[in-house]
This record gives C-alpha cells, structure tokens and sequence, in this order.
C-alpha cells in the first residue's frame, strides 16, 4: 500500500499541483460524507488557502522542502480546537463555536506543511465506542465496508475516513481506546502514544488524566510520520513529559528477532467472537516467523477491573469538564430568561445528548462526599496497581498482546439493543492500557464477512518505537 | 468536634489576593487596563481546550505565608477542582485545594500574645467579578469582568479560637501586618475577605456563617452586629438556627442567605490538568534565606541596634510601614526621641483620625524636620503636637509654617517671666488658694502662661519660674 511518503515527494518535485490536488481531495471528501459522515466541518477554504501558500512557497523556492507533511491533508477529530474553523467536540451544546487559538497539534501539523482539510465526526466529547452517541443534530459515520454497520468510536470518522480517502492522515483522541478500536472496525492503523507524550493543549477534555492524541494512517508509515510531527514537549500543557522525543520513523522495518511479546491469555477465549480470535493469532504468528518470541502471560487485574476503573475516573472529570458549557461564553445559547441556574439547566438540558447526560450524572454522583472515597478515589488506587501489574509484565516483554475489539463491528441494529453497560464492555481490551497511560497500536490482520479485524499492541510507556516496529514487522511479513 | 467553653465563639476564613505579577493558571497581568476583559485568555475564560499552567510565585509567595505562621507544609501541592455552577466562574468549577492543603497547623499572634491556631492555608484561583448595573437585588441582568479571574488567592482558616468581635478585627490587622511584612500582598490595592463562622454560649454555640466581609474594619461591625443579634434572640427564647448571613456594610447588618442542614456538596476531584509539585525541604531552604525581614526581626534589631524599649519596639514594628519610616528617621534624629515620637504622638493622632498610616500622606521627610526641631527645643513638645495634628490632613512645609505662624518657642526668660507676671497679676484668687496650701492652684496660672505663649513655652519652666516669682 502507498504511504503519503511518495506523496510528499512528488509535491516537492512539482509533479502534483498541489492546489488542484486539493479542490479534487476536498471534492472527493464532500462525496464520500455524502453516505458516510466522517467530517462534521470540511474546512475548504482555509484548506485552498493552505494549498496556495504551498504552491507559491515551492515556485519562489522557498525553503519549505525540509517539512515533514508537505501538501498532505491532515483531518482532525472534532475535540481538537482549529483556528477559525468550527469546533463542537460532537455536541450541539458547542455548535457554531469557532476557537480562536490552534491546538498544539494543529500548530505543528500546520508547521510542518500539513493541510487540515477537516473535523471528523465522534461519538459526542467521545462519550462511546460505535460513534452512534454522536450529539443531537449530528450525522452517524458508517464503516467503510459496509454502511449498516458502526466504525467504531469514538474517533469513527478519522478511521473512516483514513480508509477511504487516499493521501490522508487522521488525527486521532483516546480516552479508552478511542484511536485504536475504530481503527480495528475500519481496518486502518492507529497509534494512541504515552499519555503526556502529545501535548493536550487545544484538545477540548473527556477525562484530563486520560486523554491522549495520536495519529491514525492506512500504513504504520504514514501513523508513524503524524506521530513524529505532534509529539514532544509543550509548556502550556502542564502534563506534557520533557522528555526528548524519539525517531518513530526508524523503527519502521527494523528487524524485530528475539523481541519479546506477552499474549494476554485473559483476552482470549470466552466473549470473543472465533473469527476474531483466528486472525489475530494469525497475526501473533507472522510476528513469530518474523523471529519474535510470544509466550502466554496472565494480566488479571486490568481485564477484571479496567472497565469499572475507567468509567470511575472517566465520568468523574467529565463531569467537571463538562460544567464550563452552559451557555455564556460560547456555544449554544437559549432564550435568556429566569435565574442563572434556570437558564443553565435549560441549554444544558436542550443540547447535550443522551449519554453525555448519563456521564455527567454518573461522575456527579461518584464525586459526591461520602461516595467519593468508596469510587473515586478507590479508581484511583486501582489505576496505580494496574500500572504496577503493566510494569511488572514489561520487565518481561517488550509488547503484550490481545484483540482490539472482541468482536467484528457490529450492525447498528444490533447496537440498539444493547444496554449502556454492554456498550461500556466494548472497550474492555483497549481501557486498561488507557488507563494505564501505555502506548498501544491497532494493526490490521486480516478479513472476515469482508470485515476488518484488528490486533492490539501495548508496550511500556514511552516505547512507542517498540509498537512500530512490530506492527511494521506485520505489515510487511504480508 | 471541639469542646467550647468562651462566650463567644469566632472562627475565619481569610482570603487575600497574592501580588503576583501574572495570574495563578496563565500568563495574563494582575494589573493593568481596568478596561472590563482587557487582561484575558483563552485559560482564564475558560475555553474549552485551554490548560492551566502554574505560576511558581504565587507558590513561592504562598510559602512564604505558610513559614510565617509557622505551619507544617505539605510536601507535595495538589490542587483540586472545587465544582459549582455560578456566573462568575469560568469553567463553573474552581481550581483550589481540598485534602491536602499547602499549610496546616500554624499560628498567628494576636497583640496581646494570644495565639490563634491555623487550620490551613491553600492557593486557589479567584472568580471573575459581577457587576450588577442596578444594584445587587434589583438588577436584571449581570455582566462579568474577567479581569479578576484566575488572580492568586491564599484561603487562611483559623481555629474557632477567637473570643470577641475586638479579637477577629485584631487577627486580620496582624494578618496584613505579616502579608505586608512578607511583601506578597498589595496593602493599597489588594483584596482581602473574610467569611466568618460566629456562634455563643447561650445558642448552645449553633454556628452562624457570615460571607463575605471586606477589609478588617468592616470585620468588628459585622461580628458586633451579629453577636448581639444572636443574643437578643436567645435573650427573646428564640432558636438560633445554623444559617449562612451575608453582611450589608451600607446598612450595618447581617440577613439570611440561605439555611441548610448540611456542607454544600463540592463534589472534590484532582485536578490532573495540573501535575503534582514537590515542595522540596532545599526549596522551602530558599524560600526562608529569601524571606523579607518580620516583624519580630525588626524588634530585635531597634532594640540593639538603636537601643529603644523592647516595648516601644514592638508596637513600631507591629506595623511594617511605621517600623521603615522609624528606622529612616532614626538615622537622623536620637532614637529615643523617634521611638516616642512615632509610636505615641503618630499613633494616637492616626487612631484620633481614624486612619491607617497606609491611607495618610505623611512621610519621614517631614517627621524628621519636626523631631529635628523638637530635638534642638526650637518647639515645644506641645506645639509639634498639634504640627502633627495637621501634617496627617495635608502635608506642608514645616519651617515655614512654623515661622509664619511665629511659633517657635519662647526661650528668653525675660520675656517668659513677662507673661508669668501677668498671669499671677490677673490671678490674685488662684495666688491666695496656694499660699493657704493648694500646690495645685498654681497650675491654674501655669495654664494661663501656656495660652499667652499660644504653648511656645514648656510647662516645667513656666511652672519654675512661677514658683520663683511666687516665692
């Protein structure tokens, strides 16, 4: 498969008129969210814009030729803040806001030659995991393989829209497996970094201590290139790690003889579907072949715990980072009439969704005294034991191993009838790795019923270049 | 819960706004254009996909509080978010502290030496301000300035130690004599608000919370206030219920705010936009070898240095502007004088106007061209007197008045003994009653010399040259 590497070179080279190839991509973007809904904003002017600048940097030879992204569209999940260009986060409570500052992402991407052609379309503040919890008003993106069924969420429309649309890099956010889940569902990579590693600055909050960028390409080259340009240090975001960054894109194609993988034996087995079991052990064994050395490790506590963990801490900042919409500064707005506290209730209660709803409620009550020790701050225990039992199996391995999703995407009908606990048990083999801060990967390993199924990679913190190697070790042993 | 024995029961909640350049959470000036939302930003509007970012002197300048009033600093600073939803809160939670706050179990001394413990002292931001165009009740609408958003506060919680509406008001005078010594807190400018927890004996100690006081005169009037209702009402067989009061300075009372049985709901978490700081036993190190010099520092210096009265020392120090303008002046004038000087006669006449030295225009400029002038007994101590007096109205040129008004001490005995003669002539009852044995007539004429002399002359030499005349 082609990576946006022959891309770029042919922009620098002056054989891709990079304007005109940009009218056509962002005519291509309108047709395909005409059945698929993966961008909620096409930002076609400020993408022209951004093309022009290019076209005329490269006829005064200016010296541009050195940028990473050059001329590559570069779509963003609907969280992440774009200059000018609207920013709901998936819900209407943030519909017609236009930030006025880029994220530290967008920044970098738009530093580096990269031309944002979008905001991809989410479960709303990426509360799901089929991106059907998308806010009132929004459209449902549908998998690129078949329409009657979900992508994935909550970055559905950036996996989406990574496997239909060529020459394309999609910024991802996870929560609890938000990058790599919908990238199983859409058969495309995606690398959710260490939390900390990208900064967060001008991503608008799920839950603080969880939320990460990270990119999502149709080749590990092109997720590994995204992944070079947004990570490293920034001041603004207090939780940003100063630590250097590496080269991802070394990692590509490096032998990955005597690596060590852990293939967790609790994610495996009963609750996961046989065709999904079968390809990722397939998966399992091309790396073998390739020289890596896999061996069974028990990891009970994140599969047991991770789910209740997660929603614990998930919901509780959610809730706090979901005060500040109410109607004042931005966003939506509703008649102004009765007390402060009347009017909030009323846009708040007119523009959130459903689940958004729930969360709020759920994370309210887990914070309120006399609950707070027995849920809040026990997740928070939990978490550091989940990262200690992690830490203990990466003495051991250098990646550990499970499906991403246990299950091929599923119908959209067959969503309906799930209650929100099922819906929450989705995320089972991605949350503990999230809730953990790991790097982990979705790689791509095979079809069944002309669906895609994915493998999950973790590795340590920081050993992104660990995940890339592997899954490039994957992709090429195909 | 603590077993109260006093009358009255007090305890405070302080806070006072840290003079720190730049906001808490951003990089926006704490002062400047007071033009409304001139001095804003993405972080402390609150916009979504903002981040905090701490400033270290507002922890710095915290630490420095925390040292002064000797209290046990945590080793680790974590803020919370403290959730609620009000207009004037930009991400309708605020970012404060909850478990573990930066200082616990401190104490701060009151005049009389009465310690009165600290519960804590924690950082927190401040909300924007509320304006309301028609007043506070009538308004219809209100607008926010979010100048004022994101300014560093310290909250200071004291122990219910304080037994009377006199001792409250003498904590916060000696809280700002410690924030002004510290020099982390604007003694012209800044903010400082007290919520106070008031409760007595006779309502079984039923706790009453008052919001909301600014500045610490305002403090005694409320809590006088508040007392005293609370005891008419007992005194009358009613209840006291727990309640929270607001105080209305205008009209001099406290009105219920709202009652409720139990704590508002927070709903704490950790704020983990912000990652835990460690406060380092080498930091607090630096922070104590860069601390300004107190109160009880200076005393020890006036005492060795300048050899005044340890009492006389400490009331100087007790206030940091008085205890700069004493040293200034004793570079120029006998200490001894300057001590009695500054604390007795400067003191009094600011307590007479009611004023803080702060607030008035004088300066050591022209107190040492009075004590100059005092000290070569050019005037009488009677005459600086009243020159004070008029100093702290409006500032003039000393000499010069003095010579206008031809003040200058009488100190020609031919001219004093004239005026004494006059006196005893125009007196003859008052000689009679003392030469039949009432020494205190003579003080009679002696009152009589200093009004002639318009008080040019000194009491002891008229009395001198009276009793000479007398015989």
């Amino acid at each position: 498969m082609e990576s946006v590497h022959d891309f770029i070179k042919k922009v620098k080279d002056g054989e891709i008129d990079i304007v005109e190839h940009t009218y056509r991509l962002i005519e291509e973007c309108k047709e395909i969210n005409k059945e698929h809904n993966y961008l909620n904003t096409i930002s076609e002017e400020q993408a022209l814009d951004s093309a022009r600048e290019i076209k005329i940097q490269l006829k005064q030879n200016k010296d541009i030729k050195n940028k990473k992204l050059l001329g590559v569209a570069v779509s963003a999940k609907d969280a992440i803040c774009v200059r000018d260009v609207e920013t709901t986060a998936g819900s209407k409570i943030l519909q017609n806001y236009k930030p006025l500052f880029d994220a530290f992402v967008i920044q970098r991407v738009k530093e580096e030659g990269g031309i944002i052609i979008g905001k991809t379309s989410q479960d709303e503040f990426g509360f799901g995991g089929f991106s059907v919890n998308v806010g009132k008003g929004f459209k449902i993106p549908k998998n690129p393989f078949d329409s009657e069924r979900s992508c994935g969420g909550s970055s559905g429309g950036a996996a989406g829209l990574t496997q239909k649309l060529s020459n394309h890099i999609a910024l991802g956010e996870s929560t609890g497996g938000s990058i790599v889940e919908p990238a199983s569902f859409c058969g495309v990579y995606g690398l959710c970094p260490t939390y900390g590693r990208v900064s967060r600055y001008g991503l608008i909050d799920f839950s603080n201590s969880m939320d990460k960028i990270g990119s999502i390409g149709k080749t590990i080259e092109d997720a590994a290139l995204l992944m070079n340009v947004i990570s490293g240090y920034d001041k603004k975001d207090s939780t940003s790690l100063n630590v250097k960054t590496d080269d991802y894109e070394k990692y590509l194609k490096k032998p990955i003889r005597g690596m060590k993988i852990g293939i967790i034996k609790e994610a495996f087995g009963q609750g996961v579907e046989r065709e999904v079991e079968k390809n990722v052990c397939n998966g399992i064994e091309e790396l073998e072949e390739e020289g890596a050395k896999a061996e069974e490790i028990s990891l009970e506590l994140p599969i047991k715990y991770g789910i209740a963990t997660y929603y614990m801490i998930a919901t509780s900042e959610a809730s706090t980072n979901l005060a500040k919409f109410c109607g004042m500064r931005y966003g939506a707005v509703e008649k102004l009439e009765g007390s402060f506290n009347e009017y909030f209730t009323k846009v708040r209660s007119n523009n959130f969704g459903d689940e958004a709803k729930r969360r709020i409620i759920l994370g309210t009550f887990a914070r309120m005294a006399g609950y707070r020790d027995a849920f809040y701050l026990k997740a928070m225990k939990v978490r550091t034991l989940m990262i200690n039992e992690y830490k203990k199996a990466f003495k051991k391995f250098d990646a550990l191993i499970s499906p991403t999703a246990s299950i091929l995407p599923p119908r959209f009908e067959d969503i309906e009838k799930l209650t929100p606990l099922q819906h929450y048990m989705i995320d089972i083999m991605t949350v503990s790795p999230n809730v953990a801060g790991l790097p982990h990967l979705n790689v791509p390993v095979g079809f069944e019923k002309n669906l895609p199924i994915g493998m999950l990679l973790i590795a340590d913190h920081l050993q992104e270049g660990k995940l890339i190697q592997l899954g490039s070790a994957v992709e090429h042993g195909k | 819960m603590k077993h109260f024995t006093n009358d009255i029961v007090i305890g405070l909640e302080i806070h006072a706004e840290l003079d720190t350049k730049t906001k808490l959470f951003c990089s926006c000036p704490t002062h400047g254009s007071e033009e409304p939302n001139a001095r804003t930003c993405e972080t402390c509007l609150g916009m979504p996909g903002s981040k905090p970012v701490l400033n270290k002197k507002a922890v710095e300048f915290a630490l420095r509080l925390c040292l002064a009033l000797n209290c046990e600093i945590s080793p680790e600073l974590i803020f919370s978010r403290k959730s609620y939803f009000y207009p004037d809160m930009s991400k309708n939670y605020q970012i404060s502290q909850y478990e573990i706050p930066l200082g616990k179990q401190g104490i701060l001394k009151l005049r009389d030496g009465k310690e009165i413990g600290i519960t804590r002292v924690h950082m927190e931001e401040d909300p924007a301000s509320l304006i309301h165009p028609a007043g506070l009740k009538e308004s219809q609408y209100v607008l926010v300035d979010y100048n004022r958003s994101g300014n560093p506060l310290v909250e200071i919680v004291t122990e219910p130690d304080l037994a009377s509406p006199d001792e409250a008001r003498d904590f916060m005078k000696q809280l700002i004599t410690v924030l002004n010594y510290l020099e982390i807190f604007d003694i012209n400018d800044g903010i400082i608000k007290a919520d106070a927890n008031v409760s007595i004996k006779e309502s079984d100690y039923a706790r009453v919370e008052i919001k909301n006081i600014t500045g610490f005169k305002e403090i005694e009037r409320a809590l006088m206030y508040e007392v005293s209702r609370q005891q008419d009402e007992t005194s009358h067989h009613k209840k006291i219920e727990q309640e929270t009061r607001a105080w209305d300075s205008e009209k001099g009372i406290t009105f219920t705010l709202r009652k409720k049985e139990t704590e508002e709901d927070y709903g704490y978490i950790i704020d983990t936009d912000l990652t835990v700081v460690e406060i380092t036993g080498k930091l607090v190190k630096e922070i104590k070898k860069e601390m300004p010099e107190l109160a009880q520092d200076k005393v020890r210096k006036f005492v060795e240095k300048h050899k005044i009265k340890k009492e006389d020392a400490e009331i100087i120090a007790a206030e940091k502007g008085l205890a700069e303008m004493f040293e200034k002046v004793a570079e120029e004038i006998n200490p001894i004088l300057a001590a009695k000087w500054l604390r007795r006669e400067l003191v009094r006449v600011l307590n007479y106007n009611k004023k803080e030295l702060h607030e008035v225009e004088i300066d050591e400029k022209h107190i040492i061209d009075l004590l100059k002038l005092v000290e070569n007994k050019k005037i009488t101590d009677n005459v600086a007197s009243k020159i004070l007096e008029k100093l702290i109205e409006k500032l003039f040129d000393v000499k010069e008045y003095i010579k206008k008004e031809k003040l200058e001490a009488v100190s020609d005995i031919s001219e004093l003994e004239k005026y004494c003669k006059e006196a005893i002539e125009e007196n003859p009852k008052a000689i009679e009653d003392y030469k039949k044995g009432e020494a205190k007539a003579l003080n009679f004429i002696v009152g009589s010399v200093m009004k002639k002399t318009r008080g040019k002359a000194t009491p002891k030499e008229v009395n001198e040259i009276i009793l000479r005349l007398v015989g």
